[in-house]
């Protein structure tokens, strides 16, 4: 018996750990006075300390306050009331009605995220402080009705009754006799929904909109820059919130039934605290989030609004702008082109400048989506190369709409010691000597550049003869791939896994300095040019802080910075003067002669029908 | 003969397609205690509950002092109902309890107290008012929600099996109880219950119900001593119910044998109903009976023995004080006043149709 205690034991530890260990590890971490992840360096507060100091994430904090505080409470009102209609159904559809209730509950975060981001745009609502409180108030409804319910079938319906009896009105009766009854339950729909919102990410994160952030979005941009420790300190803080209020709702004697009415008064001071104290910490987030959020204003004149892509710009350069103009720079960052174009063109998000690629470009102008720049304005501009502009034409003919920013190739990354003859063709990549050593993009448009050109025709083509053949090579060439990959071939090629692999000019810099055995080539045959480029959508108002802008980031000194920072090439041939490092002044990788090189396509937007032909084109070479 | 207080003319009441009252009628008089008594299912609740207006009849009319208030909602209406599970407010003191119905109808502050502790004496419960409902045992919550009604002052009260969720003792001595807050108060009771001990102990006029129809109407004796028809018979006590056959008046034969009754009316030669009372059916020498059996079974229940005797195919169930030991021959003797003959109902339905009063 003993021997099976101590077993049992072993396995209750193991679980504790398997459970804990992850947040008890961030809980030390946030304690840790050395910024090792592997070292401790001594106890410190310091990192809580910064936290505060930290006016974005205490902002962030207010909103979460104010938006888990007014979405519980509307989402408390309207579920308890759903709960009153529901009741006085019939029981076979108040199931149903209760069933469809529960099943945005059941629904992935990731497909409500979504939904709701798409019926705000179909609504044109602005994304911002509205959409993301209507969204909570939509998941918290659900929790607040399992929770009232219950309480509900429990209720003694004599109780409502009695009170008419003694010639109480309905209204009256309700709110003196069943309210009151239900009151602990409603509290715990109340706290629960409190704890969803403060949870929430994925739904937060698809209906916010411009200079709006919860911690949780806070976090998530914070995390993607580098973990640093007050990030630790902030989780640790709300790990403790939301288990504090977890307790509350499920073991606080206010939201159960007691038994004992000799103790209710003794209990019921602690959560009266509790619950004042997040009234008043909610009230003063509303008061002093008044101030912050004017500064999300679009009406605000002195504002900028920007949408980039994520990681895509040195931040230090936006406050320095912000210090040198006093203008308030709003600054957004997007996922992918596909996400940021609806949000536009339906004006569910308004912006001053966004920073898309060519085809997409392309596209927003053929949708008369963008205004013109007046270059006139930004004297800087004479230091983007006349190249790039060149480049730019090919999808806006008279450099109108488009300004210059990052621009790259596509090529062959291989390892030297690994491949042994001269790499300056699309061909190596289907040489039977190198089988498993190649790694292919997981990317329709680029895999078939590769067929494409290798065959000599037109990466943009819609030749139906010429895609069928390059389909055709594709699918002789999988044997000999070891993968599909996309951020992988990086990481693949650093650890010397493979010999040859399809990559985009910036990650080769990176690349190269990791794992000097490496070189890029951008084969003989052609490829891909790409070119993101700033652009002034038409529902633009602040233009001339945004020509300011441009003109600030066109400066050389600024243009070095931003491209140390990031690593991708800057067509700024004034900055490219400042690089110290002459290997990367220099560099064929980051700065290839345009002139030189030939059949350099700019991908251009080929239409919706054209990108399902060659979808369904690229599924028949993954499946072959 | 006191006013009618309470007057239900042809209520029908349906939930869905179930039949709960069918062209029920019913009257009610001052300062009577009526209980409606029958098994669950019967419509006695229904019956309470639409007096009260918690339900609406789907036709007929309820009159209260000759004023139609069919569709009257409980709030207004002059009477108070006692519910089965107290349905004391669990978040309100004692007093509050006591007070809703009088701070809703504003009175004073002063008025509100002396009722208070006057209802807290009356239903012996003083020094309660600052407890919590649930601190008190559930003939306490009983006793505090009778308390609750009755300051009201309703003309009527309404209890429905108010004694249903409590032990035996309790519930007798709250029977008591009850009677005599009737006498004191003056006011009409009306009372549910499905025991048929509670009925007979505390009722002036008791209303049998069976299947939404009423059976019988009568005082306790009445309705004890002669039921009208078998269901009442077998409903109220335990029942001998023997089909027989009426010779002629004053002579009935059961189970071949002639027994002498004081029944007349019921023509010659019929078939009839005969309900004999455990306790009148005296054990005698097999010599001196008018039929003979054997007992088969003995059950002592502390005032008396209950005992199974078997006679012609017929189980009989006598209630004596004598014990007679399983297997003895014993002769069965009825008095002829303890018989009731019934007419025998010609089908199902007719077991179920109202009686004439």
């Amino acid at each position: 018996m003993k021997k099976h205690r101590g077993i049992k034991m072993l396995y209750l530890i193991l679980m504790l750990i398997f459970l804990y260990a992850p947040i008890l590890t961030l809980m030390v971490l946030s304690f840790n006075a050395s910024k090792s992840r592997s070292k401790w360096g001594g106890f410190t507060l310091d990192w809580y300390i910064s936290l505060v100091e930290d006016g974005a994430i205490i902002s962030a904090f207010k909103t979460t306050l104010i938006i888990a505080f007014l979405s519980a409470f509307i989402a408390t009102i309207l579920g308890t009331a759903a709960c009153i209609g529901m009741q006085t159904m019939r029981r076979k559809f108040r199931r149903l009605i209760l069933a469809i209730t529960n099943i945005p509950m059941l629904n992935a975060d990731i497909v409500t995220g979504v939904s709701l981001m798409l019926l705000f745009i179909a609504a044109r609502m602005t994304m911002g402080f509205k959409t993301v409180l209507l969204a909570h108030i939509t998941f918290n409804i659900p929790y607040v009705i399992l929770s009232v319910m219950p309480r509900f079938k429990q209720l003694n319906r004599n109780t409502y009754e009695a009170a008419l009896d003694l010639g109480a009105s309905p209204i009256y009766a309700f709110f003196r006799v069943t309210l009151p009854d239900l009151m602990p339950a409603i509290f715990s729909g109340f706290l629960m929904s409190f704890t969803m919102s403060l949870d929430d990410f994925i739904i937060t994160h698809f209906t916010k909109g411009a200079g709006f952030d919860t911690l949780s979005t806070k976090i998530y941009s914070e995390v993607k820059k580098g973990i640093k420790p007050e990030i630790y300190a902030l989780s640790t803080l709300m790990f403790a919130a939301v288990l504090l209020l977890l307790w509350l709702v499920n073991y606080h004697p206010w939201t159960r039934r007691k038994n004992d009415g000799a103790n209710k008064k003794k209990f019921r001071a602690l959560p009266g605290a509790a619950a004042v104290i997040v009234t008043v910490l909610c009230v003063s987030g509303l008061l002093s989030g008044c101030g912050s959020s004017a500064a999300a204003d679009y009406s605000n004149p002195n504002s900028l609004f920007i949408y980039n892509a994520g990681e895509y710009i040195d931040p230090d350069l936006l406050t320095e702008f912000e210090d040198e103009t006093g203008i308030n720079v709003v600054y957004d960052e997007f996922e992918t082109l596909e996400i940021m174009y609806p949000k536009v063109e339906s004006g569910a998000a308004k912006y001053d400048l966004i920073c898309p690629s060519d085809y997409m470009i392309e596209k927003m102008k053929d949708n008369d989506l963008l205004q013109p720049i007046n270059i006139d304005n930004i004297p800087n501009l004479k230091n983007i190369g006349e190249s790039y502009w060149e480049t730019a034409r090919s999808f806006d003919p008279e450099n109108k709409y488009a300004v210059p920013y990052c621009w790259g190739t596509v090529g062959i990354l291989y390892n030297k010691t690994m491949v042994d003859e001269p790499v300056d063709s699309w061909s190596i990549l289907w040489n039977e000597k190198y089988k498993d050593q190649i790694l292919m993009q997981d990317s329709v448009r680029d895999a078939m550049m590769v067929a494409l050109k290798s065959l000599g025709y037109s990466a943009n083509t819609t030749d139906e003869k010429e895609l069928r053949e390059a389909t055709e090579l594709l699918k002789k060439q999988k044997p000999l791939v070891q993968a599909y990959v996309v951020d992988q071939v990086r990481d693949k090629m650093i650890g010397n896994e493979a010999a040859l692999g399809v990559i985009y000019s910036g990650e080769a810099i990176f690349t190269k300095r990791e794992n000097p055995d490496l070189d890029y080539v951008v084969p003989k045959e052609g490829s891909n040019i790409w070119l993101d480029c700033w652009v002034m959508p038409k529902s633009a108002k602040h233009i001339e802080n945004a020509e300011k802008f441009l003109n600030f980031l066109s400066r050389p000194d600024i243009a070095y910075r931003n491209f140390d920072y990031i690593t991708y090439s800057t067509p700024n041939t004034a900055a490219r003067e400042l690089i110290p490092d002459e290997d990367i002044r220099n560099s064929e990788i980051a700065f290839p002669d345009l002139t030189k090189m030939s059949d350099l396509e700019t991908y251009s937007f080929l239409g919706e029908k054209e990108d399902r032909y060659l979808n369904s084109l690229w599924r028949e070479v993954k499946a072959h | 003969m006191p006013e009618k207080l309470i007057d239900l003319k042809n209520i029908t009441k349906r939930y869905d397609e179930n039949v709960v009252l069918d062209d029920f009628s019913l009257y009610i008089r001052e300062n009577e205690f009526v209980t409606l008594l029958g098994p669950s299912g019967c419509g006695k609740t229904t019956t309470l509950r639409i007096i009260g207006g918690f339900e609406k009849p789907d036709s007929g009319t309820v009159l209260f002092q000759n004023k139609d208030i069919t569709d009257l909602p409980p709030n207004k209406r002059e009477l108070n109902t006692v519910f089965q599970k107290y349905a004391l407010f669990p978040h309100m003191t004692i007093a509050d309890n006591i007070a809703f119905g009088l701070r809703i109808h504003k009175k004073s502050d002063a008025y509100i107290r002396d009722k208070i502790s006057y209802a807290l004496k009356l239903v012996n419960l003083e020094g309660y008012e600052n407890r919590m409902p649930e601190s008190l045992s559930g003939g306490q919550q009983q006793r505090i929600a009778i308390a609750r009604a009755i300051v009201n002052e309703p003309k009527v009260l309404l209890l429905d099996e108010p004694l249903g969720a409590l032990d035996l003792k309790l519930r007798q001595d709250m029977q008591y109880e009850l009677i005599r807050l009737k006498n004191e108060l003056g006011i009409t009771f009306v009372y549910v219950t499905h025991d048929q001990e509670e009925a007979l102990t505390m009722s002036d006029t008791i209303v049998v119900m069976n299947q939404g129809y009423i059976q019988q109407i009568g005082t306790p004796t009445d309705i004890y001593n002669e039921p009208q028809n078998a269901f009442v018979a077998d409903f109220i006590g335990d029942s001998n119910i023997v089909s027989g056959i009426m010779i002629r008046d004053k002579l009935v034969e059961i189970l071949g044998a002639r027994f002498d009754c004081v029944d007349t009316g019921f023509g010659e030669n019929r078939p009839v109903d005969v309900v004999i009372r455990p306790e009148d059916i005296d054990l005698v020498d097999p010599k001196d009976g008018t039929i003979e059996g054997v007992v088969t079974d003995v059950i002592f229940k502390g005032v008396h023995y209950e005992m199974c005797v078997m006679s012609n195919g017929f189980e009989w169930i006598v209630h004596s004080t004598d014990c007679f030991p399983v297997d003895t021959h014993v002769g069965i003797h009825v008095d002829p006043f303890d018989i009731q003959i019934m007419h025998k109902p010609e089908s199902e339905d007719e077991k179920a149709v109202a009686v004439d009063e």
